[in-house]
C-alpha cells in the first residue's frame, strides 16, 4: 500500500509534477544525446585510427618504436609467420617496411614516414584502399609508384602522376634517394595522418633501402577488438624468447586509449552534473510536497505509521517522479541516437578543425544499451539522495504539531 | 441537570473506581507549555479514569485543556508531570518507536477534518492502517469490508474521500479508527466539520458501536447534540477537571 500512496501521491499536484518531470526528460535528452555524440566521436577516432594504420597488434623488434632505426627489422621473419599462423584468434596480418624519410619536389619538401607494404595484404587489414579521392591503390604493377595524403599533395603541390623525390637514410646510414610517381590521393578523417604518411609498395622501399626482404612492423587485425589481449597472450606464448614487442593498440597509440577511457569518465561526470542540478529540482518539489503534507504525515504518524514506513514512502515518491521523468528521457535519447546514427550529423563546417583532432565531418552518435541501464540507476540514486533531506524534514514532524498546524 | 450534591457523588464515585477496571488511567496529569518562557497550564494534575465501554464527552469552552487532554491520552504529547497508564502499560515511559507501535495497535483515532489519505479509497483508507500492523490480506481485506457496512458504506467502498460527502469522510474514519481494534477511540471534535444530519448518523453508528461491541469512545466536542447523548461527561476548565458526570440512566 505505500508504494500505490507513493505512486498517487506524484500525481496528486500533476503540474508540479509534470514540470519537474519534463525538466528532467529534456536534462536527460540533452545530456545523453550529448554523450552519445563525444562517444560517437572517440569510437570513430579508434576505429579510423585502427582502420588506416594501426590495426589491433603490432610487432616489432624492440625499440623500433622508439628509434625508428632502419636496422632494427623483424629477425626470422618467415619462422615468425609461421608462429603467428599457428595461433587460434590471428588470421589476417600485413607486413611493412616503416623508414623516415623526406619527400621533396620542386615546389616544396616534407618530412614523412615512408610505408612500405604489400598491397593486396595491406586490403584485408586496413582500410586506406577504400579511401583514395584520387588515382588508384596500387592497382597496376608499375614501379615506384607513391600514394599520399590529400594534405601533403597539396603541400607538395603534386598531383596524379607527378613526381617526388624521396630521400632517406639507408642500413649503410648513406643518403639515397630515388623518383616515385603518385598515382594515388587518400583522404583520411585525419589531416595528421594524411600530411605525415606516404605509401609504396614494399620491395620498391626494400630495394631504395638497400635491405630485401627486412620487415619492421607486422599489423595484426582481429575480428572483435576484445580479443586482442588474448591474441597478444598466445602470441607472446608463440615467440617466447625472441627480441620483440608484441603490443596492443593501446600501447601503440597510447593518447588515444587514454582518450577512449578518460572519455567514459568525462561522460558520466557530464551526466552527474545534469543530474546534480536536476536533484535540486527535484529535492525543492518533495519539500514542496512534504510542506503541503505536514498534517497528513502528522496523522500517519499519529495512527502508526512508523518512521521508517514515512521514509520509505517519500524516497519512493521522489525515486516514482524522477524514473517518470528519466525514463521518458532515456527513451527519447535512446530513439534519438539510434536515429541520428543511422544518418549521421553532418559538421563539414567544421570539417578541418575536426581533421586536425582525426575526425571526420560526419558524426554518428552512438551508445551502448548498457550506459541507458547506468544512467537509470543514476537517476535512482540521485532520487533517493534527493530524498534523503525531504525525508528527513518529514520525521522531524511532531505528530501533534503537524495535526494542528 | 442534576444536582450539585448528586454530580459531587458522582464524581467521587469516578474517581474511586479500582485501576483494574480502567483502560485508562491518567494520575495527576500537568501539562505546561512553554516552560522557560511564557508558561502556560494546559491541564493541572488532572486524575481521570475511563472504564472500558464508556461513552465520554471531555467538554469545555475553547483553551481549556481538551485536545491537550486526548493527545496525552493518546500518546501524542507528553505530559510535563503524571503518568498515562493504558490498560496496565504507562505509555509516559515509552519510547519513540515502542509508542508509535503502541498507538498501532492500541488506540483508535478520529480527527475533526477526517485527515483521510485522499489518494486512497474508503476501502483501501481502512484497510491500510491493519496492512501497517502486519494483518494478512484476507483478514484486512474482510474486516474492512464489514467495517464500511457497518457504518453505512457498503455501496461507496472504492470511492475516494473527494467523492464522498463530509459526513461519508467522518465514518470512514471511524471505520479505520476501528480497523486495528484498539482498545479505545480518542475523537478530537468529530462532528465539528459536520451538518445536524451527519452529526445524527455519525453518533448513531458510535453509540451503536459503543451498545453492541462494547467499543470505548472519548471525544472532545463542544457540540451539545454529542453532549446530549454522551453517557458521561467530564468538564475542563483552565486544565481542572471541574465537574466529572455519569449519566447512568441517559439511554
Amino acid at each position: 500500500m505505500i508504494t500505490a500512496i507513493s505512486w498517487r501521491n506524484v500525481w496528486r499536484s500533476k503540474l508540479r509534477s509534470i514540470v519537474i518531470m519534463s525538466a528532467i526528460t529534456l536534462g536527460l535528452t540533452g545530456g545523453i544525446f550529448s554523450v552519445a555524440i563525444f562517444n560517437g566521436m572517440s569510437e570513430q577516432k579508434l576505429r579510423s585510427a585502427i582502420d588506416v594504420q594501426t590495426s589491433h597488434i603490432q610487432i616489432h623488434q624492440q625499440g623500433f618504436r622508439k628509434n625508428k632505426d632502419i636496422r632494427l627489422y623483424i629477425p626470422h621473419l618467415e619462422k615468425l609467420k609461421t608462429e603467428i599462423l599457428s595461433t587460434n584468434h590471428v588470421d589476417k596480418w600485413a607486413i611493412r617496411t616503416v623508414i623516415s624519410g623526406m619527400a621533396a619536389t620542386s615546389n616544396g619538401n616534407a618530412g614523412i614516414q615512408l610505408n612500405g607494404i604489400i598491397p593486396e595484404d595491406e586490403k584485408q587489414v586496413t582500410t586506406l584502399s577504400q579511401m583514395m579521392i584520387e588515382g588508384e591503390y596500387f592497382e597496376t604493377q608499375r614501379k615506384n609508384q607513391i600514394v599520399v595524403g590529400k594534405k601533403l599533395a597539396d603541400k607538395l603541390e603534386v598531383k596524379l602522376g607527378s613526381k617526388i623525390i624521396v630521400t632517406l637514410q639507408d642500413a649503410n646510414g648513406e643518403i639515397v634517394g630515388a623518383a616515385f610517381r603518385v598515382s594515388g590521393i587518400f583522404k583520411t578523417p585525419s589531416s595528421l595522418f594524411d600530411e605525415s604518411q606516404a605509401f609504396v609498395r614494399k620491395g620498391d622501399l626494400e630495394k631504395l633501402a638497400g635491405q630485401a626482404n627486412t620487415s619492421h612492423e607486422i599489423a595484426i587485425r582481429m575480428n572483435n577488438i576484445e580479443q586482442v589481449p588474448e591474441a597478444i597472450h598466445e602470441l607472446q606464448a608463440a615467440t617466447n624468447g625472441q627480441p620483440l614487442a608484441i603490443e596492443s593498440w593501446r600501447e601503440v597509440e597510447p593518447e588515444l586509449a587514454y582518450l577512449t577511457d578518460s572519455m567514459w569518465q568525462i561522460n558520466y561526470l557530464f551526466l552527474a552534473i545534469i543530474l546534480a542540478a536536476l536533484a535540486f529540482g527535484i529535492l525543492n518539489t518533495m519539500l514542496m510536497a512534504i510542506f503541503e503534507r505536514v498534517k497528513e504525515l502528522g496523522v500517519l504518524m499519529a495512527v502508526g505509521m512508523n518512521k521508517f514506513n514515512i521514509f520509505k514512502m517519500i524516497v519512493l515518491e521522489t525515486v516514482f517522479l524522477s524514473l517518470s521523468g528519466a525514463l521518458v528521457g532515456i527513451a527519447l535519447s535512446f530513439a534519438l541516437v539510434k536515429w541520428i546514427n543511422q544518418i549521421g550529423i553532418n559538421l563539414s563546417m567544421f570539417a578541418e578543425g575536426l581533421a586536425s583532432y582525426g575526425l571526420s565531418s560526419i558524426i554518428y552518435p552512438n551508445l551502448d544499451n548498457e550506459f541507458y541501464l547506468s544512467i537509470t540507476l543514476m537517476v535512482i540514486i540521485t532520487a533517493i539522495l534527493a530524498s534523503i533531506y525531504p525525508a528527513i524534514k518529514a520525521l522531524q514532524l511532531k505528530p501533534v504539531e503537524a495535526i494542528h498546524g | 441537570m442534576k444536582s450539585r450534591f448528586q454530580l459531587n457523588y458522582l464524581l467521587a464515585r469516578s474517581q474511586q473506581k479500582t485501576s483494574t477496571m480502567s483502560i485508562i488511567q491518567l494520575s495527576n496529569i500537568s501539562k505546561i507549555y512553554n516552560p522557560d518562557t511564557v508558561p502556560v497550564r494546559a491541564l493541572n494534575h488532572v486524575n481521570l479514569n475511563i472504564d472500558k465501554g464508556e461513552f465520554t464527552a471531555i467538554v469545555g469552552p475553547s483553551g481549556c485543556g481538551k485536545t491537550t487532554l486526548l493527545n496525552t491520552i493518546g500518546g501524542l504529547d507528553h505530559p510535563t508531570e503524571g503518568k498515562v497508564i493504558i490498560d496496565h502499560t504507562d505509555i509516559t515511559a515509552l519510547q519513540s518507536k515502542a509508542l508509535i507501535n503502541f498507538r498501532l495497535h492500541n488506540i483508535g483515532f478520529v480527527f475533526q477534518d477526517y485527515s483521510l489519505l485522499p489518494v486512497l479509497t474508503a476501502r483501501e483508507n481502512t484497510e491500510f492502517i491493519m496492512q501497517l500492523q502486519n494483518r494478512s490480506k484476507k483478514e484486512y481485506r474482510q474486516r474492512a469490508e464489514e467495517l464500511l457496512k457497518e457504518v453505512g458504506l457498503g455501496d461507496k467502498m472504492d470511492f475516494f474521500p473527494s467523492k464522498l460527502s463530509g459526513g461519508q469522510q467522518q465514518r470512514v474514519a471511524v471505520a479505520r479508527a476501528l480497523a486495528p481494534k484498539p482498545k479505545f477511540v480518542l475523537a478530537d471534535e468529530p462532528t465539528a466539520n459536520l451538518d445536524s444530519k451527519s452529526t445524527n448518523d455519525l453518533l448513531d453508528i458510535m453509540l451503536k458501536l459503543n451498545k453492541e461491541e462494547h467499543i470505548t469512545f472519548l471525544f472532545s466536542t463542544h457540540d451539545q447534540r454529542v453532549i446530549d447523548k454522551a453517557r458521561r461527561i467530564v468538564v475542563l476548565e483552565d486544565g481542572n477537571i471541574v465537574k466529572d458526570e455519569v449519566l447512568t440512566v441517559s439511554y
